[in-house]
């Protein structure tokens, strides 16, 4: 483990962050729209970064023996492990669900999305642009928080509806199949969210590099 | 031999500006930082730090360039502030364990010995701490990697006058090991103790940086000591 990596997660990190990882579980919720699970592991990372802040931990680590924006990079290290972690878990639980439980009644009577690869897919999407959305404009002032928290809330839940309401369309239905019922294209959509969960991240990184370089610390 | 070197380093916020700072730190010496709250001292510091975007301006440590050589300079030069904590509701064991991996040349015997010396214990938080030890914490950490440059901010507020005291010969001892020492203060009997130049700044322009005698000469008038000097070349800016 890089010596970064090592700081965010033994001084910067909070407990609550390494908790919130388990709201990958509610993957498992029947009748419930399981992409909230992303939200609450987003969650956990703004805790740290609150607490970081408390503790002027972009100061002290901007005085360690590293280049100005490897200070960034530690921070994207431990949001994306973090991020790929609750993803993980996620992918566990959705092939439980797609396997053993892939005829259970409680989920087959289901309205609201189903625990597939297009969900993991969704997931990806919305952890990118929390990247791009909070970690992307925390390093703007490297101090405020609040404005791109609120922010990716709402395109948060915006996101969410939109990928909750998207197999209801006609000739859409296929999204929300069951087991691996419509595996191709179900994998497919997977793959096109990791391609923008790497884009949105990426972009994010090199833009937030950037900026603080030029922030007055 | 110029250890650390900054030319017409400039940085303008709203309401105040760092006027072409120039100076140099002599290897082996101790310089004190001096001017009124606001003149610009902690600007200048950060500005050595990479910690602010100057707008113009060279600084350079060992002969090269900080910027595109931050990394390398960073692990032999040491930074401590006596106005900032660290981690507050860490223990202090946990910091130092962190920071210790991003220093090869850590050295934990010197470590060991100015942890004594301070009498810290390693398992109080630093919100726990006074702020007096908690400028010795910050000095610790600094130390504790064989820098050869310190860099400190204000080390001596808040200590009392023994820690001071004690301060202040750690830096002779320090010097003696050819380490080069540059600390910001208002406190003039600071200087009088140990500083062998004096980089005098008002109202973001360096005034004078040059030996403590040379400034005790040019400076000052018959009799007069570094403070009455120092109060009068405010006021003279003031009137």
């Amino acid at each position: 483990m890089n010596a970064l990596l090592k700081k965010e997660m033994r001084l910067s990190a909070q407990l609550l962050t390494y908790l919130f990882i388990g709201f990958a579980f509610m993957t498992m919720l029947p009748g419930y729209p399981i992409l909230c699970g992303v939200f609450f592991i987003n969650l956990g990372i703004f805790q740290s970064f609150q607490s970081a802040r408390e503790a002027n931990d972009i100061v002290f680590s901007a005085l360690l023996p590293v280049a100005k924006r490897d200070v960034v990079r530690g921070k994207y290290q431990f949001s994306v492990m973090i991020e790929l972690c609750g993803f993980a878990l996620m992918a566990i639980l959705t092939l439980v669900r797609m396997t053993a439980l892939s005829d259970a009644a409680l989920y087959r009577r289901n309205a609201l999305m189903n625990a597939n690869p297009f969900y993991l897919g969704c997931a990806l999407v919305v952890f990118g642009v929390f990247n791009l959305i909070f970690l992307g404009g925390f390093f703007r002032t490297a101090y405020s928080l609040g404005k791109p928290f609120i922010t990716y809330i709402i395109v948060n839940f915006l996101l969410i509806g939109i990928a909750e309401a998207l197999h209801h369309f006609p000739g859409m239905e296929a999204l929300n199949a069951f087991g691996f019922d419509h595996i191709g294209l179900q994998l497919l959509t997977l793959l096109a969210g990791a391609m923008l969960y790497i884009l949105l991240t990426v972009m994010s990184y090199n833009k937030a590099c950037e900026n603080f370089e030029r922030i007055d610390l | 031999m110029n250890i650390v070197e900054l030319a017409d380093v400039c940085k303008t916020y709203p309401s105040f500006r760092l006027k072409e700072v120039s100076f140099s730190l002599e290897k082996g010496k101790i310089t004190g930082f001096i001017g009124r709250n606001g003149a610009g001292k902690t600007t200048t510091i950060k500005s050595m730090l990479n910690l602010i975007h100057t707008d113009s301006g060279e600084i350079s440590y060992f002969g090269v360039p900080l910027s595109g050589n931050e990394k390398e300079i960073k692990q032999r030069i040491g930074y401590s502030t006596g106005t900032v904590s660290w981690y507050p509701r860490k223990k202090i064991s946990e910091i130092v364990e962190v920071t210790r991996s991003f220093y090869p040349d850590w050295d934990e015997a010197a470590y060991r010995k100015y942890l004594g010396l301070f009498g810290l214990d390693e398992n109080k938080k630093p919100i726990e701490l006074s702020e007096g030890m908690k400028v010795k914490f910050n000095l610790l950490l600094a130390l504790s990697h064989k820098a050869e440059v310190l860099i400190l901010d204000e080390p001596t507020s808040g200590l009392d006058p023994f820690s001071r005291d004690e301060l202040l010969e750690l830096f002779k001892t320090l010097k003696e090991h050819g380490v080069t020492i540059f600390f910001s203060t208002h406190i003039t009997s600071d200087l009088e103790r140990c500083a062998d130049n004096i980089i005098y700044i008002s109202d973001g322009k360096i005034k004078a940086a040059c030996s403590k005698a040379d400034f005790m000469h040019d400076q000052g008038g018959p009799g007069e000591t570094l403070e009455e000097i120092f109060l009068r070349l405010e006021r003279e800016v003031r009137s």
